[in-house]
């Protein structure tokens, strides 16, 4: 074991970090540098898409840059729930975006000579993180790997509160409970100076995929969209909100019965102009027009420079879906709403703790970009503890890239990131076991 | 605040004047049940008993197939809400690229080792994972990630690490408790405290300072025991059910997304109003039988 220490020291460390938050959605990846800024992260869709239009396939990042027309797409993802399952697209999707030559430049890296960051959701079964670590090492040969659950590398991240003072690079925050509302599901993670709470660590099985299969369902009451996945999540993050007074919204867009007929809030209805991917290459809400002759509109009378419009209006979708976090029961699903769940977390610490992690939910993914989500949270959370007990909640700033973004700023301490990195000579010589064993800090080093 | 009850902003659907049985040609009048009684208890199969008591006009075994299907329904929609790929595309081919080594045509299986070609060429999904480790718990009583490093390299370490801290981890690792567990029961996650570990650093808190339990800071040992235990497993994660008095669940109008006040006998959807009956009678009736 003496050896071993010495294949730490500093100088078997290669000297780039390549820092991947591996989503279900989309990929994050960049190279660590000093100034690592959000911008130095590319966000690449991390799926394989099958155009039935144009018969092509395309692998990650040549969706957003080689694809025009984003209809009837179906979409083989590698990541399903939230873990890396399928290698053998993951694999080709990793090489497209960052190992082969026509990877961006700033991204290109030799994994011979490069450490590499992979985030990871917690609560993974032993086997992938046995399939990640040997994928790592075997198949691609990266000389340093960290598999750190993606909560923690967060708490890497700049404080979003603007009352904790700062912590340099390389620090994390003392007491953290990350909220993390991606794709897949939305996890709550109670951090202590970045080190997980794994006993007290839950998860809701709704996430942002879960809202736009809900959307697509409620949609194709009136218009097939089943076939429409990237436009129906467009669609989701262009009029979503999280009802404030849900009862009172579902009320104001309520056609009436019979007898009884009403006119739906004007403010909360929309029309949503679909995309053709030829003149409108992405669709568009604004507000509903009952006077609108969609006949016309679909043959271009009326319309701005006669092009054909076909509207899709939106009532109360816009927050029917999105209350499936918060009211997980309305779809059926047996588990508590994310404040409840934030709670389960919080009351499995000691009572003593209670208040450090309220004082300090940090919200990150794509799903809580969604409007209105930060305020409910923060409201719901206030009415379900004591009145004595503070409760912060705050959005990261750049809730997509947060995680990447803390990984970027751990690479940065040495001291830190030889206690989470191991090398290939270690995985070599100590075997895989050993490295699932010290990512799960159950050998200290 | 332990555990009260969860306290939604919105209060539940109240009942309709109109709402016992008053008979219409294929709907019966739904009661929609108020805010009592353990959802907790309601979820699976066993919320028959609810449902009993809120159809009318129909006999016991009608009911009864009627709320198995709709609970296989819902079972089914959730899955479907939950699925990462579109359908039919897991097995999409990948094409090849120019400069990467992945995709098929070549003689070789991909793969540089033979535990890279048996991932690579693994169809498993994330459910036979799940299923995997699950069995293996029940039969061995833990996960393989659970066990503590081999003797030698822990007794062979540098002292870095402060004896007391190396104390707990063993203790917390020991005690690992072999018990199966199953996606039914999920017994609440184990606080490893120093008080139930028997090394050499059991803290002797004095009895007046347990008075108030809230107000006494974990000492250091209590919180690397609290960081040195095990994670739980996928299934023991997940977020537990509403609470006991949480208001029932809501039920939405299956044509127009306003409340579910009526329920159609035929099928179990919900309507809101006589215009959405209409309108389900006329083109979604029966889809489930379809
Ligand atoms: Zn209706
Ligand atoms: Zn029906």
């Amino acid at each position: 074991m003496a050896r071993q220490q010495t294949d730490h020291a500093p100088s078997h460390f290669p000297s780039r970090t390549l820092v991947l938050d591996n989503g279900a959605h989309t990929l994050k990846a960049g190279i660590a540098s000093p100034d690592s800024r959000p911008d130095k992260c590319h966000t690449v869709p991390n799926c394989i898409a099958r155009s039935h239009r144009d018969k092509r396939t395309y692998i990650g990042p040549e969706l957003t840059a080689e694809c025009d027309d984003f209809g009837e797409l179906a979409f083989r993802r590698p990541v399903e729930k939230g873990y890396i399952v399928n290698w053998e697209s993951e694999k080709a999707i990793w090489e497209r975006s960052i190992l082969d030559k026509k990877a961006p430049r700033d991204l290109q890296c030799e994994p011979q000579e490069t450490t590499l960051v992979l985030s990871e959701p917690p609560s993974a079964p032993a086997q992938l993180q046995r399939n990640a670590d040997e994928m790592v090492f075997e198949e691609f040969g990266f000389a340093g790997y960290a598999r750190v659950l993606a909560p923690a590398l967060s708490s890497y991240a700049p404080s979003p509160f603007a009352s904790t003072a700062q912590s340099p690079s390389g620090l994390p925050l003392e007491c953290l409970l990350v909220v993390d509302a991606g794709h897949s599901h939305t996890t709550t993670t109670p951090l202590y100076h970045g080190r997980p709470l794994h006993g007290s660590i839950r998860r809701l099985e709704v996430g942002g995929k879960t809202l736009t299969n809900q959307m697509k369902e409620l949609i194709s009451r009136t218009f097939d969209v089943h076939r429409e996945d990237w436009l129906v999540g467009e669609i989701k993050e262009d009029v979503c909100y999280v009802s404030q007074a849900f009862n009172a919204d579902l009320e104001r867009v309520w056609k009436g019965g019979r007898h009884d007929p009403r006119r739906p809030d004007a403010s909360v209805v929309v029309d949503y102009v679909l995309p053709d991917y030829e003149t409108i290459k992405r669709g568009f809400a604004r507000p509903h027009d009952p006077s609108v002759n969609l006949r016309n509109r679909a043959l271009g009378i009326g319309t701005e420079g006669g092009r054909r419009e076909h509207i899709l209006t939106i009532g109360n979708e816009r927050f029917v879906v999105p209350e499936l976090l918060f009211t997980p029961s309305d779809i059926g699903l047996p588990q508590a709403g994310l404040p409840s769940t934030i709670l389960q977390s919080i009351h499995s610490l000691p009572a003593s703790l209670h208040q450090a992690f309220l004082a300090n939910i940090v919200v990150t993914g794509g799903t809580s970009k969604i409007s209105g989500f930060l305020e409910r949270l923060e409201a719901e959370l206030r009415s379900m503890v004591d009145s004595d007990m503070l409760v912060r909640v705050a959005r990261a700033e750049d809730p997509v890239r947060n995680a990447w973004l803390g990984g970027a700023r751990l690479a940065q301490s040495r001291e830190a990131m030889e206690k989470v990195t191991v090398t290939r000579r270690d995985y070599l010589e100590n075997g895989e076991g050993w490295v699932r064993r010290v990512f799960a800090g159950k050998t200290g080093r | 605040m332990a555990s009260g009850p969860l306290r939604f902003r919105t209060p539940h659907i109240e009942e309709l004047a109109t709402a016992q049985s008053r008979q219409t040609p294929g709907f019966a009048w739904v009661a929609v049940s108020g805010g009592q009684g353990d959802p907790a208890k309601n979820w699976g199969t066993s919320n028959r008993k609810r449902q009993r008591t809120s159809l009318g006009g129909q006999t016991e075994q009608q009911k009864e197939a009627l709320s198995a299907r709709q609970q296989r329904e819902i079972e089914r929609k959730i899955r479907d809400l939950s699925s990462d790929n579109s359908k039919d595309a897991r097995e999409l081919p990948i094409p090849k690229r120019d400069g990467s080594s992945s995709g098929g045509g070549g003689a070789a299986r991909p793969g540089k080792t033979t535990n890279t070609k048996r991932i690579l060429a693994s169809g498993k999904t994330f459910a036979h994972y799940l299923d995997d480790e699950e069995a293996e718990i029940i039969r061995t009583g833990r996960r393989d990630v659970d066990l503590e490093a081999p003797t030698q390299s822990a007794a062979q370490r540098p002292s870095k690490t402060p004896l007391h801290r190396r104390k707990v981890r063993e203790n917390s690792a020991a005690s690992v408790t072999p018990e199966p567990t199953t996606a039914s029961s999920r017994p609440p996650p184990k606080l490893q405290t120093a008080q139930s570990s028997s090394g050499p650093e059991v803290v002797e808190v004095p009895v007046d300072s347990l008075a108030d339990e809230s107000l006494r800071l974990p000492t250091e040992a209590e919180l690397e025991a609290l960081l040195n235990a095990p994670p739980l497993t996928y299934n023991e994660a997940r977020s537990a059910p509403p609470s006991s008095g949480a208001p029932a669940p809501r039920r939405f109008c299956e044509t127009c997304g306003y409340w579910g006040r009526v329920r159609c006998m035929k099928c179990g959807s919900m309507v809101c109003s006589v215009t959405c009956k209409d309108d389900h009678d006329q083109f979604k009736c029966l889809k489930m039988y379809a």
